[in-house]
């Protein structure tokens, strides 16, 4: 009996070895428990492939967590981040060092949460205002940048306004680092080819779409299998029409009204000027469609021009850019839809300066130079940047943006949570589709919010 | 010799590691996911018991309806299409001798590939731009939007995927079955032919009976498959157009890790499981047959 | 007569080798286009997708190698691949041993426990093995995919070794025991050599899941260093644009040494694999 116990024992202390060896051999993490152990163990990694001064204990080191590969990314804004990291671990070599940790845009919330969950949540990391923004500010995981802004940071922002999404109770948990505005990019020849007019009006347009329709060209080029590009048309349509999407959202409005079913029925009436694929083409091959000249209208965030110009740098100067047509007896046809990237930093950071330190970076006037002049984006400091260096179309949108009487985000990232945005893009892609009524779709969404609105 | 046997200290050693390993990974976490399935659960909170909250919403659930009737669309398809091709490809290639060992190999090849490139291959292969529309706008023909229709009950994406699967996994079906054929007695074919049979008629009677019980096994084998596919369709179009080609896997996958709702994601791993069960009950039930002397 | 009866055999023949040269070309036909493109230029892919290259165009695959960090990735999978392969050999080899030629009240009962392991989705315990991975370190980690593929090879192999060891004849191990050998002994020297098609046909099942595998590698590597191959893959889609050209040889990278290993070994594999199912 004895005997029996003891060779138990034995082989539970040998497979709980073999356990206990694969937690530490592994990170090191395991024990120490804390949110540097992940970084002193990359940290010791990167000594080894850069030479950099991690080695001497002084270093304070931090992580900072994107959704895009730095080294194999083609997007402009990503090699300026790049940039970024670079300078700051140059500049403040033996005292601060930051470590990227990257992964897809896709996985991007998956992995951000299990580090937070692990307790080693990265100590700055990027995410998109809106309800992203939310599941972290509630929690407590994003810290309070108040302070620091106050102090001497907020002065060198182009103004209050770039706050707006990432401001909660009067307390700023995100700094805003570019912004992005959707717009309409055009064909100037083909416009004058079929002696079409810049649209001002939503009469205007569809005139526009049947005079470039009857040269034999496609009018619009745009994505319905990526199905936020479709869902971004359809928030224009809404904004126009006046739907109070906060309303809505809190569910004093329900989203079946006349204008969502106007704004709906539009953008039905719009869709015979897509192109024939539109409803399997993705983002990239329906931009392909502009800068190849095979349409000539296309609604895009102004992050896309570095993709035409990059595919077809003949295009720029052929590539034009205005508002959102207005809908007559609607809202203010000077709202436009803009994004921005935001970075926020972890409430349990044991590096705050450090931390901040790199922020700055980030919103500084060599960063936000590179966003204007390169990744043509808009800056969100009042930097001086050379407009000849910038894309052509970055003029124009920076002219829309500076007119904009306000901004509204993307509606799939101002509804409650992620999946409502969803579930609002699959219900304006069905439409499209002709999979349902205009009707249908929004009553199957106030079905959806009974469901699943706490 | 019997007692050196019964050692059970031997025995100990030999087992429990596994067993402890596979209690650990696989049996606690099956009944910690049960449990999770009654509970609001979210990535950033802890678990809180809500009862059948999650099951009640899994029943009004669109998506979950398409999920189910893709995932049995799926099972049954592939073990039909599975059964039939494979026995074909396997008759067959039986019955010739040049040659059969290439084949064999050129079909079998795609069991061995990655189905996450193999799914990016297809996805190119069947977008509007590349691929068989290029070929087909050739000879003056526009093709479907493969990936992207969505008339019909099982809509035309489902089948391109399923086709797909096919071309991937018929191999192993086919394997299974000649290697089974190959074990069969040619003095049983000879005593046919000598009542009058051909060849039609003898895998009629003879080849198809003396298979049976590996039938099943490729059958429970495609069945299990098949409820837990997902690398292709993650691949090929993660679901869409608009839920259409989601599969409970798929669903289990965006809910679980782009929507955070680990309980509700519970509740869909809970009904994976019971399928599962389910379908390997009915199918051992079915093919338990008496072993023929072979 | 008999002449007649020939000539009709050979057109079925024929028939018969004309489907397999069909069922050939549907095979062989996607990947050799894969491989055609992947030499091409973003541009020539859009032009005409089904012409050959103008050009060896191999820039696409420097890029996937080095920035797409594919190279990197297939180290990772080479890792955790053959650690998991010799672990459930290992392991799972001793179990069958025990169940297949020791005589316990329980075996029954264990084997029962093990084969559950078939019928389970490994989607029905990613919730609860995310959770507890990221607390105790191992998410993030190579362990932390080596544990559960470790487990879920277990099935098969001990389904497959089991049926190895008890198809021995008695007589081996009455000797063996009547030379004084002890039950480990027997277990290393006598049976474990005895039954190394099993071993190799396990190992290979194993090996070719897991090499494979994406759903657990998706949700439990975030950094990019420790991606595995199918993973790595997904990289080349981005958010706002897909380079076609690179993801192409990348799904090239992919395929190509499985598809080397493969023509090496094709007939044991197919032998192999086959007479495992058999077996059990």
């Amino acid at each position: 009996m004895k005997k029996k116990v003891l060779s138990i024992l034995l082989t539970v202390a040998m497979t709980a070895s073999l356990l206990a060896g694969c937690g530490s051999a592994g990170s090191g993490a395991a024990n120490s428990g804390a949110a540097d152990a992940g970084a002193a163990d990359s940290a010791a990694a990167d000594a080894g492939s850069t030479g950099d001064a991690a080695a001497s204990g002084d270093v304070e080191e931090i992580t900072w967590m994107f959704w895009d590969d730095l080294e194999a990314t083609e997007d402009l804004i990503s090699k300026g981040y790049k940039e970024v990291i670079d300078r700051f671990n140059q500049d403040y070599a033996g005292k601060y060092h930051v470590t990227p940790v990257t992964t897809n845009l896709e996985e991007y919330y998956t992995k951000l949460n299990a580090l937070v969950a692990s307790g080693e949540a990265p100590d700055v990391f990027i995410v998109s205002p809106g309800p992203n923004l939310t599941t972290y500010v509630e929690p407590g995981v994003a810290a309070d940048l108040t302070p620091y802004l106050d102090a001497d940071w907020k002065g060198s922002f182009s103004s209050d306004a770039v706050f707006a999404q990432q401001t909660y109770d009067g307390k700023i948990y995100a700094v805003p680092l570019n912004i992005a505005a959707a717009c309409v990019f055009y064909n100037k020849e083909m416009f004058e080819e079929a002696g079409a007019a810049v649209p001002k009006t939503w009469d205007e347009l569809i005139d526009a779409c049947e005079k470039i329709k009857a040269k034999g060209h496609t009018p619009i080029t745009i994505s319905a299998g990526t199905a936020w590009c479709l869902s971004m048309l359809a928030g224009y349509l809404c904004d126009r029409e006046g739907v109070d999407l906060k309303k809505i959202d809190s569910g004093e409005e329900s989203w079946n009204n006349p204008k969502t079913l106007d704004a709906a029925n539009k953008m039905i009436e719009l869709s015979q000027y897509f192109q024939p694929t539109a409803a399997g083409d993705t983002n990239d091959v329906a931009t392909a469609g502009l800068y190849n000249g095979e349409a000539a209208i296309l609604i895009q965030g102004s992050w896309a021009i570095g993709q035409i110009n990059g595919e077809n740098p003949d295009f720029e100067q052929k590539c034009g850019v205005f508002q959102f047509p207005e809908i007559p007896g609607g809202n203010d046809p000077n709202r436009v839809i803009a994004k921005s990237d935001s970075l926020a930093m972890s409430a349990t950071t044991k590096h705050p300066e450090a931390s901040i330190a790199l922020m700055k970076y980030f919103t500084d006037d060599t960063a936000q130079k590179y966003t204007a002049e390169v990744g043509g984006k808009i800056p969100v400091t009042n930097v001086q940047y050379d407009a000849t260096k910038a894309p052509a179309q970055l003029a124009d949108v920076m002219d829309i943006f500076s007119n904009a009487s306000s901004t509204f985000g993307f509606y799939n990232e101002s509804l409650f949570s992620t999946e409502a945005g969803s579930t609002f893009d699959d219900n304006m892609v069905a439409i499209y589709l002709g999979e349902k009524t205009p009707e249908q779709a929004f009553d199957d969404l106030d079905a959806w919010y009974a469901a699943n609105k706490k | 010799m019997e007692k050196l046997l019964r050692d059970k200290k031997a025995i100990a050693v030999f087992v429990l590691p596994a067993f402890i390993l596979f209690t650990l990974i696989l049996f606690v976490p099956i009944c910690q996911s049960v449990y999770y399935s009654f509970c609001d659960y979210d990535a950033l909170t802890s678990p809180k018991f809500v009862g059948l909250k999650n099951y009640q919403n899994l029943i009004v659930d669109d998506t979950m309806k398409i999920a189910v009737k893709n995932s049995l669309f799926f099972l049954i398809y592939s073990c039909v299409t599975q059964l039939v091709m494979g026995l074909i490809l396997a008759g067959l290639l039986t019955n010739i001798e040049k040659g059969r060992n290439v084949f064999k190999n050129i079909i079998y090849l795609p069991c061995v590939l990655s189905s996450a490139a193999l799914g990016l291959l297809w996805m190119f292969i069947f977008s509007p731009k590349l691929g068989i529309n290029q070929i087909l706008a050739k000879f003056g023909m526009q093709g479907p939007l493969w990936l992207m229709d969505i008339k019909g009950y099982i809509t035309l994406p489902m089948w391109v995927i399923a086709f797909v699967a096919l071309w991937q996994y018929v191999g192993q079906s086919m394997m299974l079955y000649m290697a089974q054929i190959s074990g069969i007695s040619k003095s049983l074919y000879e005593a046919s032919y000598i009542d009058g049979c051909n060849k039609v008629k003898s895998f009629w009677h003879i080849t198809l009976p003396l298979i049976k019980p590996m039938v099943g096994t490729a059958m429970s084998l495609n069945a299990i498959g098949s409820l837990k596919f997902f690398d292709l369709i993650f691949n090929m179009t993660e679901g869409g157009p608009n839920h259409k080609t989601e599969v409970l896997a798929t669903h289990l996958y965006q809910q679980g890790f782009k929507y955070f709702k680990y309980g509700y994601a519970s509740a869909i791993g809970t009904v994976l499981l019971i399928l599962c069960l389910i379908m390997t009950f009915v199918i051992n039930k079915l093919f338990q047959s008496e072993n023929y002397e072979m | 007569m008999n002449e007649k009866k020939k000539g009709k055999i050979s057109i079925v023949k024929i028939l018969i080798y004309a489907f397999f040269v069909i069922m050939s070309v549907i095979y062989l036909a996607p990947l050799l286009w894969v491989f055609s493109v992947s030499f091409k230029t973003n541009g020539e892919i859009f032009t005409d997708p089904f012409a050959l290259p103008e050009s060896l165009f191999i820039d696409n695959y420097v890029f996937s190698w080095t920035a797409g960090k594919l190279g990197i990735a297939m180290m990772n999978s080479f890792f955790v691949c053959v650690i998991t392969l010799l672990l459930s050999m290992f392991l799972g080899s001793t179990v069958s041993f025990a169940i297949g030629r020791m005589k316990w009240k329980l075996s029954g009962f264990v084997m029962v426990y093990f084969m559950m392991g078939m019928m389970i989705p490994v989607h029905c315990v990613l919730i609860p093995l995310f959770t507890r991975f990221a607390k105790v370190g191992l998410s993030n980690n190579l362990w932390g995919l080596i544990l559960p593929y470790l487990t879920f090879s277990l099935p098969t192999t001990i389904f497959i070794m089991t049926g190895f060891f008890k198809s021995l004849p008695n007589e081996l191990v009455e000797s063996a025991c009547i030379d004084g050998c002890s039950i480990y002994q027997i277990f290393a020297q006598i049976c474990l050599p005895l039954s190394k098609t099993g071993l190799f046909v396990t190992g290979l099942m194993t090996f070719v899941a897991n090499w494979n595998e994406l759903l657990l590698a998706m949700v439990f590597i975030s950094d990019d260093t420790k991606k595995t191959l199918p993973v790595s893959l997904s990289k080349f889609v981005g958010p706002y644009n897909t380079n076609y050209s690179q993801m192409f040889a990348a799904i090239v990278i992919a395929i190509v040494p499985t598809i080397i290993v493969y023509c090496a070994f094709s007939n044991q594999i197919v032998e192999g694999l086959t007479a495992g199912a058999v077996k059990g």
